[in-house]
């Protein structure tokens, strides 16, 4: 298991070396933004008072029972721990560089939510286990299972959160003028502090602020960008639509010669293949994610767990259908010729609003807003990753007889140790942001999705299925970024996108392994009647 | 212990199960079909007049449609149509999906009781 782990690792390092997507300094003259830095600063005490003030409610109104405001308020909290620099800051700058084919994010990000609901949320809920390592380790009777999956856990976490880090980094960087390097560290220290204190505090009232502040920070700068051009401002969600237009065909100043129609048209710069292979693992990995699943775990009323999730939706939504706008509005400026904005795919949301030429403290609000998805984010997968560490590793495994007092302990330091552990890949990122987590996406969905997916709607499969069955979806996974990039098969399984391959690689083996390997315990095959037919 | 407890998606045991599975299996085939089936068809209807050159990374340069066609030319609300139905669009049919469901799965409980 170890071997595995350093094996991961020891990949990363040699991917990090190949310094294609070196970070680029987006404030080279060292200056230090005051508006924006007040902005940002303000922000982070709001969050740590939020955190205070709210510390009496406990994750149990988080859940709160009753119609309207609790669902609204837990779906907004869904939306704020889901949405990170991936979403806020990356999914723009891919639809910047790739044009209609970057809209398998969007696609990708939302699409697997009905995944979820539809297949597993009712049933993981009776289920009625804590973590996702929880599920595995007892529905395929193996410790074996459980430490693995606890690893993935901690791998997937590891992955994701680098993408933030370096979102993070950017944007102090931006704001501050120290360089990216030292930004990785300082803005990390900082969320470390804060992911240490506010796990003392009132930690849902904090998202649903966050996501306010989100959603302000996002779509205030759109109206002025919009109006600016000389498109419809009123919603330019719907009036970005005819400057994606003009930038195909010409118009609205730029001159048909010098337009672009690779930007909108669906195959010009991919295969259809590239398309459904990319759109189907964000998919099938958002059905797989330890975190987004164990949402149901510990709900009191299954319904409303599930109406939060449609809000959810929706919450996500309004940020989804703004991100191609500020691609749209930046690709345009950029066609028009205004020059003095050196481009950065993956601050392209602030690059928008100062190519558009708004004044600097409106872009602050935006790299204010970045942070902000960040933090809330990794606030989320350093839990799940330390969860994993001191309740699935620690307590089930190795010490069942813990107190709850070293258990917190445990966490606490795994905590630290996977923040700082991230921070050394974070210096040196090996692709872009979207790209990064769109790995971590990759991952969930070669293991923790047919896992679940198999365990819950299949009572034949069994514990040795598993175990091949994750080491497969592992190798898939990690084995795609090992492939040369000028071969055929880097073609068909490209890094961002394999489980186009390894989910039916992982079903097939685990199918065939499962027919081949005595049947689990009637115990098992009567839990899982009941968790689909409890009578 | 006479009755079958081996539960398998595609043999669902029980009314409450035979009913979920059913309304899942609907909304999975609507899920799949507004996806994907819209990438087919944009593939289908594409003038194939109109291609590009993309060099794969494999060195190999292929050349492919680049999906002209009326539902691209066409204009909705100022969007390329199908840049509208995919940006915009199919996320609102993701939502109502999982409204339905919501919806369905409330009834369904109420009536067996869950």
């Amino acid at each position: 298991m170890k071997k595995m782990m350093h094996w991961g690792l020891s990949l990363f390092f040699v991917l990090m070396s190949t310094n294609a997507f070196a970070v680029t300094d987006l404030n080279p003259e060292g200056k230090f933004k005051v508006i924006p830095a007040i902005l940002m600063i303000a922000l982070l005490i709001l969050f740590i008072m939020v955190g205070v003030f709210f510390k009496a409610q406990n994750t149990e109104d988080y859940w709160a029972a009753g119609r309207g405001v609790g669902q609204i308020g837990g779906g907004m909290a869904i939306a704020s721990n889901w949405m990170s620099a991936a979403s806020y800051l990356g999914m723009a700058g891919l639809i910047y560089l790739k044009g209609y084919f970057a809209i398998s994010y969007v696609l990708g990000w939302t699409g697997g939510y009905v995944l979820l609901l539809v297949l597993m949320a009712g049933q993981v809920r009776r289920y009625g286990k804590y973590t996702a390592p929880d599920f595995v380790g007892d529905r395929y009777y193996s410790t074996t299972a459980r430490l693995m999956s606890a690893l993935i856990v901690i791998t997937i976490s590891f992955v994701y959160a680098v993408g933030q880090y370096k979102g993070i980094g950017m944007m102090f960087n931006w704001i501050f003028g120290i360089n990216y390097q030292t930004s990785v560290i300082v803005g990390t220290g900082v969320v470390l502090a804060y992911v240490l204190i506010s796990g003392m505090l009132g930690a849902t009232k904090n998202m649903q602020v966050q996501y306010v502040v989100i959603v302000i920070t996002f779509f205030l700068p759109l109206f002025f960008i919009a109006s600016k051009l000389g498109y419809f401002s009123a919603v330019p969600q719907i009036g970005y639509g005819a400057a994606v237009y003009d930038i195909g065909h010409g118009g609205n100043g730029i001159v048909a010669a010098a337009s672009d129609p690779s930007y909108y048209l669906p195959f010009a710069k991919y295969t259809a293949y590239h398309w459904f292979a990319l759109c189907i693992t964000l998919m099938l990995g958002t059905a797989g994610l330890p975190h987004v699943i164990g949402r149901f775990y510990v709900v009191p009323r299954v319904s409303d767990a599930r109406w939060q999730v449609v809000w959810g939706l929706f919450c996500i939504a309004l940020v989804y259908w703004t991100a191609p706008a500020y691609a749209a509005f930046a690709k345009f400026s950029n066609l028009l010729g205004t020059t003095g904005t050196t481009i950065t795919p993956d601050a392209i949301v602030v690059n928008a609003a100062e190519l558009a030429g708004l004044p600097e403290w409106f872009a602050g609000f935006l790299a204010a807003g970045g942070v902000s998805a960040a933090f809330s984010t990794v606030g989320g997968l350093l839990m799940a990753g330390s969860s994993a560490f001191a309740h699935d590793i620690y307590f089930r495994v190795l010490n069942p007889n813990a107190s709850e007092e070293s258990k917190m302990k445990i966490a606490r330091v795994g905590t630290v140790i996977l923040g700082v552990s991230i921070i050394i890949v974070a210096l040196n990122p090996p692709a872009l942001i979207a790209q990064i987590t769109a790995v971590a996406f990759a991952l969930g969905a070669n293991t923790f999705f047919p896992l679940f997916l198999l365990g819950l709607w299949w009572s034949r499969t069994t514990k040795e299925a598993a175990i091949i069955g994750m080491i497969v979806g592992l190798v898939v996974t990690f084995g795609s970024m090992l492939i040369p990039k000028t071969s055929i098969l880097a073609y068909y399984i490209p890094f961002t996108s394999s489980a186009i391959v390894g989910v039916p690689a992982v079903l097939i083996t685990m199918i065939v392994v499962s027919m081949m390997t005595p049947e689990p315990s009637q115990e098992i095959k009567e839990l899982l009647y009941k968790v689909h037919n409890d009578e | 212990m006479n009755k079958d407890i081996n539960i398998n998606f595609f043999k669902p045991v029980g009314d409450f199960m035979k009913k979920d599975v059913a309304m899942k299996k609907k909304l999975l085939i609507v899920w799949f079909v507004a996806t994907y089936g819209f990438l087919f068809l944009l593939k289908l209807v594409a003038d194939p007049g109109k291609t590009v050159e993309l060099t794969l990374n494999t060195g190999e340069k292929i050349t492919q449609v680049s999906g002209v066609s009326f539902l691209t030319e066409t204009q909705f609300l100022g969007f390329p149509f199908h840049y509208w139905y995919s940006g915009q669009f199919l996320i609102v049919l993701f939502i109502f999906l999982c409204y339905v469901y919501c919806k369905f799965i409330d009834k369904l409980e109420s009536e067996y009781d869950k």
